[in-house]
């Protein structure tokens, strides 16, 4: 805790003094950490890291930076470096214009300016294009020149909104692990801004997971992805069956569901679900075992409504619990030879692979 | 069954009567401009056509003569003081107006483009019963006044409309990069809508040093710009000077003109728009 | 509003909008509201005659005014005579009726040798200083605020008895307006009949001749009014270049009367609006997709139907605010009538600058540009309701 380098202390922001976009934001930020705000769109990430770069400003609480209160703070002096969506290059310089800008508003000196722009194009590969106008660069070396021009002045810390929004799949691939290889070298701290929840996983060192206005959760990308903090996470991140029940009863860290339909499933309760909490189970698709000998102590008998053929794997959809989406995997280590629609199968899963989580706020 | 190529002859003939058409209307529009050429180097004392010989007398006449001198210094020092202040005064407010988050914008710069569609002589009366109570009337400076508060809309909607092109994230990133207000300004905007602010310059020029009711009501004989003195020449003594100063007119006007489309290839070419076409 | 931020850079708008809007509203608003205020501001009467002024707005208006009233206004006027304060008080009377300058100068020549009661003499001096009709008429140009104007230009005048048609001689102000009207309607016409081909040539020419003839269009956009109109006037004098071709092609004996006339007016109006209605539409027939006359086409219209039913409303708006700005612009021409054409082609704006710098009634002139604002206001107002996306803008006048 005491090498946090943002603080978020009850911030609220309101556009309009009616709707809350962000609501009571309670968060650090560790020195050199990779932050990911995650989240679906309006969930209030950009307006979070707008208000962390001085472009709004919270309606209430604080945000401390590096032990200093920052509300009031003039964006161009707080010292952050952003990398914009449509990375915001200025038209009318060079990229090593563009480069040296920060440094000029710095007062750095003439060589050392020259220098410190031509250590960062090599940084991010673009050496030979200082003298080009960025209209005159592809996608991805335009971002990489934002990249290049938010970390040129030595911020502390660099704010990203959607950086490789713009760019094709692959390249945007690359570009991950590039940034990530950058923010490893210099020990610099990143906000970083997705909705894609793969660039979250495989980047950050923690995960802010957003919607409504506030953080669901904030842990490391194994955590949300192994034990989502409730149901909204649970199924944001990665597939999920969703299946609503009451909890009967809970022993040993065993909750036991009754179903829609009375069926009664084991589960592994969530953080702050009781006896006789209404809940929502959340099941991985691949956690589930198709087949008659298959282990796990809850067995269904499913009916099969649909088969979508996916190469590696076949997914099924199933009739289960008194609902139609159940979703399963068939892989071809599965014992079950060509089922057609309409069979109905058994199928099986761990308590310890299903959680009774929280129902998403209505 | 009709032959499919029936249409064809038609076609054609509608289209060379169009061009017919077009080319005769533009005629009528350049023709007249073009009328004055001759006539001011006639080498007679007539504004006739056909002239009785060619002589540059009447250019000399113009640049020999006091009054058209002084008619000429008056032009440019009220167009250059009116592009100035207009200039300076336009681009700061419309940089106001791109900035400011309150209600009533479209009603600020509806309020700042009145002069604009107030009939020249409402205007003129206005500006004559004012300035004279303030001391200012046959003076230069009311004339200056007087001419910026006519051609400023020009500057504010054209550096506006080269605003709307303006990404306001480049304001941010360069606040993010250190720059602060003023010097984001200076660094960031200006040079991007530096074709807007150069027409709206242009025009505000053009707007002062053709303007003629408003010098009408204001100016004295010591006061006078090229159009006024012309005015007077036309109502009094026609002679070809006045050709020759239309001529000189007419030269200076095209000038501004090819100024101005530069400008726009220019921009253009580096995909920066400099506001609306004229 | 709660932001700080949002403040910060609203005071920062503010400080940059202020200059302008200082020099705006003083140099143009204040000046602009104080001449409309002219228009029904009455105060030659009352400043000149203080006391009369007093003792006729207590008059009840009935019978004669009293003694008191008499008397101040023969020591006031003469008072007025001394201190050639009086013109403008005989210009202010004299425009309401005709013929009170007269009576007035007699009265004023005539009072030395006015007696008590003052009442008795005058009217022995000039019947008519025994009708109330003329001292109530006094009595309304007392102000401070009068109709007398406004109702002029509309050729009414103000009576005892409410308001009433103008006198015959003085009814020239509706016939004006109407002139104005009818001038800038046709203008408006024949600038949008020429347009159209023109903008539609240049909207499909290859690019190359398109910016040829583009310029053709700038330069005299470019060029100064009062230039072109003085081409005219040297084109259509009567030893101008057209009436000598005529003369040489022996189509006509003598000389063709074209300066001075309404068709003079008519072609050099034209000949410096015309730019005005070719480049909206120009811009926007250039802005219109081929797709729509192909989807036409491929629905089996004819080449003149695709045009009346689908072209022609599509450039429609580009009509429209070519149209506006050329009638709006018509409406307030002053020089060009003033140059080319004669007594009987002169507009509105004329009289305004007669009233100005002639005859110095600028309650008159105060009134029509009052008027002519009107017109130009009700033309925005329809032209923003009536065509999309209108903006007055762009232009240069
Ligand atoms: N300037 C603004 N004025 C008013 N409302 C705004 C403004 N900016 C954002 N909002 C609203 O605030 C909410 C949060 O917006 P925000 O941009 O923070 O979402 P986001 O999480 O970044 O979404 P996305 O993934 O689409 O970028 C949305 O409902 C949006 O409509
Ligand atoms: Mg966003």
């Amino acid at each position: 805790m005491s090498d946090a380098i943002i603080r978020f202390e009850g911030v609220t922001k309101s556009y309009d003094g009616v709707t809350q976009v962000v609501k009571a934001l309670d968060f650090s930020v560790l020195r050199g950490e990779f932050v990911t705000l995650l989240g679906p769109s309006g969930s209030g990430k950009t307006t979070t890291l707008m208000m962390l770069a001085g472009f709004e400003d919270p309606s209430s609480g604080a945000i401390m930076f590096d032990g200093r209160l920052l509300n009031h703070v003039p964006a161009h002096q707080r010292g952050i470096g952003v990398v914009f969506q449509n990375y915001a290059l200025f038209p009318h310089m060079t990229v090593g214009a563009n480069l040296a800008f920060p440094l000029e508003m710095q007062g750095v000196a003439r060589a050392e300016r020259e220098a410190r722009v031509r250590a960062a194009l090599d940084m991010v590969k673009l050496g030979a294009l200082a003298d080009r106008r960025p209209s005159q660069l592809s996608g991805g070396q335009q971002q990489r020149v934002a990249l290049a021009r938010a970390l040129v002045f030595r911020p502390k810390l660099v704010l990203m909104d959607e950086p490789l929004g713009a760019l094709d799949k692959q390249l945007r691939e690359h570009m991950q692990l590039e940034i990530k290889h950058i923010h490893e070298t210099l020990g610099v701290t990143v906000v970083y801004v997705t909705h894609d929840q793969g660039e979250a996983l495989t980047m950050s060192d923690r995960i802010a997971v957003f919607h409504n206005g506030r953080i669901q959760q904030l842990a490391s990308p194994g955590e949300i992805y192994e034990r989502p903090a409730n149901a909204f996470v649970a199924s944001f991140i990665g597939e999920n069956n969703r299946l609503d029940g009451t909890i009967e009863s809970m022993a040993d860290g065993v909750a036991r569901v009754r179903l829609a339909d009375g069926s009664i499933v084991a589960a592994t309760p969530g953080p702050g679900v009781g006896s006789g909490a209404r809940v929502t189970l959340a099941l991985r698709p691949e956690k589930v075992r198709i087949g008659p000998d298959a282990g796990g102590e809850n067995r269904f008998e499913a009916r099969i409504e649909e088969l979508i053929y996916y190469g590696d794997h076949t997914r099924l959809r199933l009739a289960l619990g008194g609902g139609e989406d159940f979703t399963a995997r068939l892989t071809f280590k599965d014992a079950l030879a060509r089922p057609e629609r309409g069979d109905v199968i058994p199928v099986s899963w761990r308590g310890v692979d299903c959680l009774a989580l929280a129902p998403e706020e209505a | 069954m009709a032959a499919p190529a029936a249409p064809r002859p038609r076609r054609s003939l509608i289209e060379a009567s169009l061009y017919a058409v077009t080319a005769l209307i533009l005629f009528f529009l350049v023709a007249p401009i073009f009328v004055v050429f001759p006539l001011s180097l006639s080498s007679g004392e007539l504004l006739v056509l056909p002239t009785p010989g060619y002589s540059l007398r009447w250019y000399e006449e113009f640049f020999t003569s006091n009054r058209w001198l002084l008619a000429t210094w008056n032009s440019f020092v009220v167009g250059l003081a009116t592009m100035i202040v207009a200039t300076l005064l336009g681009t700061l407010a419309a940089f106001g107006l791109y900035l400011g988050q309150f209600r009533g914008k479209a009603l600020i710069i509806a309020i700042l483009s009145l002069p604009m569609v107030t009939p020249i002589i409402v205007t003129a009366i206005a500006m004559y019963f004012a300035l004279s109570l303030v001391g200012l009337g046959s003076t230069l400076t009311g004339l200056i006044i007087a001419h910026t508060v006519l051609s400023v809309p020009f500057v504010l909607l054209t550096v506006l409309a080269s605003l709307q092109t303006f990404d306001p994230n480049l304001l941010r990133a360069a606040a993010s990069l250190g720059a602060s207000p003023p010097v984001a300004f200076r660094r960031v905007v200006l040079p991007l809508i530096a074709p807007g602010v150069a027409t709206g310059a242009l025009f505000a020029f053009a707007t002062s040093f053709d303007e003629l009711v408003v010098a009408l009501f204001i100016a004295s004989p010591g006061q006078f710009t090229l159009p006024r003195q012309m005015f007077a020449g036309v109502r009094e003594f026609l002679s070809p000077t006045i050709a020759a100063a239309a001529v000189l007119l007419i030269v200076f006007s095209a000038l501004l003109l090819a100024i101005n489309e530069m400008i726009r290839k220019r921009a253009q070419a580096r995909g920066i728009s400099s506001g609306p076409t004229p | 509003m709660s932001s700080r931020l949002a403040s910060r850079r609203n005071v920062m708008a503010a400080a940059l909008i202020a200059p302008l809007f200082l020099l705006v509203a003083l140099s143009f608003l204040a000046p602009l509201a104080t001449t409309l205020y002219r228009a029904i501001e009455d105060s030659d009467f009352s400043l000149a005659l203080p006391k009369t002024s007093r003792s006729l707005q207590q008059w009840d208006g009935v019978a004669l005014p009293p003694e008191e009233a008499f008397r101040s206004f023969v020591e006031e006027l003469r008072q007025a005579q001394q201190d050639q304060a009086a013109g403008a008080i005989l210009n202010r009377l004299n425009f309401e009726e005709t013929g009170l300058r007269t009576l007035l100068l007699q009265a004023t020549r005539a009072s030395g040798r006015l007696a008590e009661p003052y009442r008795d003499s005058m009217i022995a001096l000039n019947p008519r200083w025994g009708d109330p009709a003329l001292w109530r008429l006094f009595k309304r140009a007392t102000g401070p605020f009068t109709s007398l104007f406004l109702l002029r230009s509309l050729d009414l005048k103000p009576t005892d008895q409410g308001v009433a048609k103008a006198a015959a001689q003085d009814a020239v102000f509706l016939p004006l307006f109407w002139r104005t009207f009818e001038i800038s309607l046709v203008v408006t016409i024949l600038c949008a009949l020429l347009a159209y081909p023109v903008a539609y040539t240049l909207s499909i020419l290859p690019q190359g001749w398109a910016n040829v003839g583009m310029m053709l269009v700038l330069i005299p956009f470019w060029t100064s009014i009062l230039v072109r109109t003085t081409a005219w006037f040297i084109i259509l004098q009567r030893e101008g270049p057209i009436n000598a071709l005529l003369m040489a092609m022996t189509l006509v004996d003598q000389p063709l009367t074209m300066i001075f006339t309404r068709f003079a007016v008519y072609i050099a109006m034209v000949h410096v609006l015309l730019p005005f209605a070719i480049l909206p539409l120009y811009s926007v027939m250039k802005g219109l997709k081929p797709d729509y006359m192909r989807a036409a086409a491929s629905l089996g219209a004819p080449g003149w139907k695709r045009f009346l039913r689908i072209y022609l409303p599509l450039t429609m708006p580009g009509v429209a605010a070519g149209s506006l700005m050329v009638f709006m612009l018509s409406v307030g021409f002053y020089i060009t009538p003033a140059l080319v054409g004669g007594p009987g082609d002169q507009m509105v704006s004329s009289f305004i600058a007669f009233f100005t710098n002639v005859s110095v009634n600028w309650g008159m002139a105060a009134a029509l540009a009052t008027l002519l604002m009107a017109m130009t206001g009700v033309l925005v107002v329809v032209a923003r309701l009536v065509v999309p996306g209108f903006r007055s803008g762009g232009v240069k006048a």
